[in-house]
């Protein structure tokens, strides 16, 4: 009799807990396997054996995942079970990536290590992530603050410029703080500029869309409704110009282009944005001489001229020749010379991976981001709520764009820009800002399928 | 440790990265496809094994309308439906915390409800400022949904069916 009130009882227990978090579970203990089989072949083929060591890479990283996958079940049961383990593995692959070089580094004698402060980035940012889940209830009290977040937004971007905490590397002023701890407040505008975008574009979507003079032969919409985006548009593109990052304002501009055509669903954006975005790389070429050198490396990275000038195409054609040595299926971990490349912990990541992993590891990489925007956009499509569609959309192209601008910078399809590639670069601004997007997301699907019970 | 077996491991990682997407990918086909033929099976043999009675019920009520779900016809989320499950009550309005979100200018924040009496689908107008029409005529007092009604919340038209 027991018995039998037993096994009827086991389907509602399985039932309490949705699909999507067992899956879950079982992808983060897969992935965290995957992590020990990188750090394990570094080991090998770098050091010859194996050491504990390595647990000190994996073990942080792995519980702050289970800890977040916690919280997910404790508060947000219904979320996307994709996003999670998707961003924990590329995040292991960046620390792993990150601890080969090291190993590099030591072995030239050298002590620029970034490995542990990877980890332990990772960790804190991985624990932000848990908190926005277990503290944000409802991500709908963001609507409220559109003009606070702009606002803040543009606060934030302008800090670097500030006299005392701003920093400039690099040629690039985008820092706050000391040389012991830095970090980049762009990164966090973003969320909030998507914040801001989504919650304006919503309460003005209507009028955007419908209501407007027609100037040869397109509407164009009234000055009151487009204003206030156009003005906090030019603020950031203003503060990035002064902050000469070009990569900061492509991203910008291009978050601000897919939501306003999502929002209004009207080409006429898209058309006008595009003529803005050509002229004003033309402009910017002409008067910047950093980006002129920009689109001088990248139109021509092997001339000697370029090769040899300071800030010039070394480190691209390094990349390019580190992925060259990758061939399909790469050197292995710890296999080839990716040490070679500067900056190659941050910036050029993606080729010391496309080196060490080949083809086929690269394109693993990019099926993952792939994945990633693709489960995003599905959350955008599924909510039934405008406001959650816009940001959730906004959030998942932030992460696309980001990898887009990145990968082809470092393949030299693109001009070389100073954008982190999310999850994998060392840095824990990038982290920090890449994670929340993540929680965000969840939190959005959560409530997206809660509505629509 | 040998060449051999360095080369091993090394096409065993990609290998292994390799399995992991693709397994997700088939994730990904059951979004795009859906479990439709499963789910389809799963309701047929449910409500048959326990409620036997209920299809005779219904021959003698031949009239009787029980929708399934809302869908939506023009408007921003055109094509949409929203499955009414075990709900009694669904808000229409623009607000982000109604059951059934309309983005529609004319839409009032709490425009409309619809509510289960019994086993008649109800529709009431909550004072909307622009008006909430069932086949054109403006609604008033509560209205029995019937089939094939269509409802209008200023250009949003969706309907109930089954």
């Amino acid at each position: 009799m027991s018995n039998l009130s037993l096994t009827s009882a086991i389907p509602k227990l399985i039932r309490a807990v949705p699909r999507s978090r067992n899956f879950e579970a079982m992808l983060i203990f897969w992935v965290s396997g995957i992590h020990a089989f990188a750090l394990a072949q570094i080991q090998l083929s770098v050091l010859q054996i194996m050491t504990w060591e390595m647990l000190l890479y994996w073990a942080p990283p792995t519980l702050s995942a289970m800890i977040v996958h916690w919280v997910l079940r404790k508060y947000a049961v219904k979320a996307d079970g994709l996003m999670l383990p998707l961003a924990f593995l590329l995040n292991g692959l960046g620390i792993a990536m990150i601890y080969r070089l090291d190993l590099a580094e030591l072995a030239a004698g050298g002590s620029d290590l970034f490995a542990q402060r990877q980890v332990w980035l990772s960790c804190f940012a991985m624990l932000i992530a848990a908190a926005v889940i277990r503290v944000v209830p409802n991500h709908l009290a963001l609507r409220r603050f559109p003009f606070i977040s702009g606002l803040a937004a543009v606060v934030l971007l302008l800090l670097p410029a500030a006299p005392v905490i701003g920093r400039t590397v690099n040629g690039a002023t985008l820092w706050v703080g000391t040389d012991e701890l830095s970090f980049q407040p762009g990164e966090i505008a973003k969320i909030l500029l998507a914040i801001f975008f989504a919650g304006y574009l919503v309460s003005r979507q209507g009028s955007l869309a419908e209501i407007g003079s027609r100037v040869l032969g397109v509407k164009v919409p009234r000055a009151k409704d487009l204003g206030p985006i156009l003005l906090f548009w030019f603020a950031s593109l203003g503060v990035l110009i002064v902050q000469r990052d070009l990569g900061t304002s492509i991203l910008y501009f291009g978050l601000f282009l897919v939501m306003v055509y999502t929002a209004t669903g009207r080409g006429f954006y898209i058309g006008a944005g595009l003529v803005m975005m050509v002229t004003g790389a033309l402009v910017a070429s002409r008067f910047f001489d950093y980006v002129e050198r920009r689109f001088e490396v990248w139109l021509d990275p092997f001339s000697s001229a370029n090769y040899t000038a300071i800030g010039g195409s070394y480190q691209l054609v390094q990349g390019l020749f580190g992925m060259a040595n990758g061939d399909v299926i790469g050197t292995g971990l710890g296999g080839g010379f990716p040490q070679l490349i500067p900056l190659a912990e941050s910036d050029f990541i993606f080729a010391a991976l496309g080196e060490e992993l080949g083809l086929a590891g690269v394109f693993v990489i990019l099926a993952v981001y792939l994945l990633l925007v693709y489960r995003g956009l599905r959350i955008a499509n599924s909510h039934p709520d405008d406001f959650s569609k816009l940001l959730a959309l906004g959030l998942a192209f932030v992460i696309g764009l980001q990898v887009f601008v990145v990968a082809g910078g470092v393949m030299g399809l693109l001009p070389l820009t100073g954008l982190t590639t999310p999850f994998l670069a060392a840095g824990g601004s990038s982290l920090l800002a890449n994670w929340s997007i993540i929680a965000l997301l969840l939190i959005i699907s959560d409530s997206s399928l809660r509505s629509n019970k | 440790m040998s060449e051999l077996a360095l080369f091993l491991v090394r096409i065993g990682f990609v290998a292994v990265l390799w399995i992991f997407v693709l397994s997700l990918l088939s994730v990904i086909r059951a979004d795009l496809y859906g479990r439709r033929v499963m789910s389809r099976l799963a309701k047929q043999s449910g409500p048959q094994l326990s409620q036997a009675p209920v299809p005779e019920l219904d021959i003698d009520d031949g009239d009787a309308f029980e929708p399934t779900k809302i869908q939506m016809l023009t408007g921003r989320s055109a094509g949409n439906t929203l499955e009414l499950g075990e709900k009694k009550e669904v808000t229409i309005g623009r607000s982000p915390g109604s059951d059934l979100v309309i983005s529609d200018e004319f839409a009032s924040n709490t425009h409309a409800k619809l509510v289960l009496v019994g086993d008649e689908w109800v529709l009431q107008d909550l004072s909307s400022t622009n008006g909430t029409f069932i086949d054109g005529k403006r609604v008033t007092t509560p209205v029995t949904m019937t089939a094939g009604a269509t409802i209008r919340i200023g250009t949003t038209t969706f309907d109930l069916r089954s």
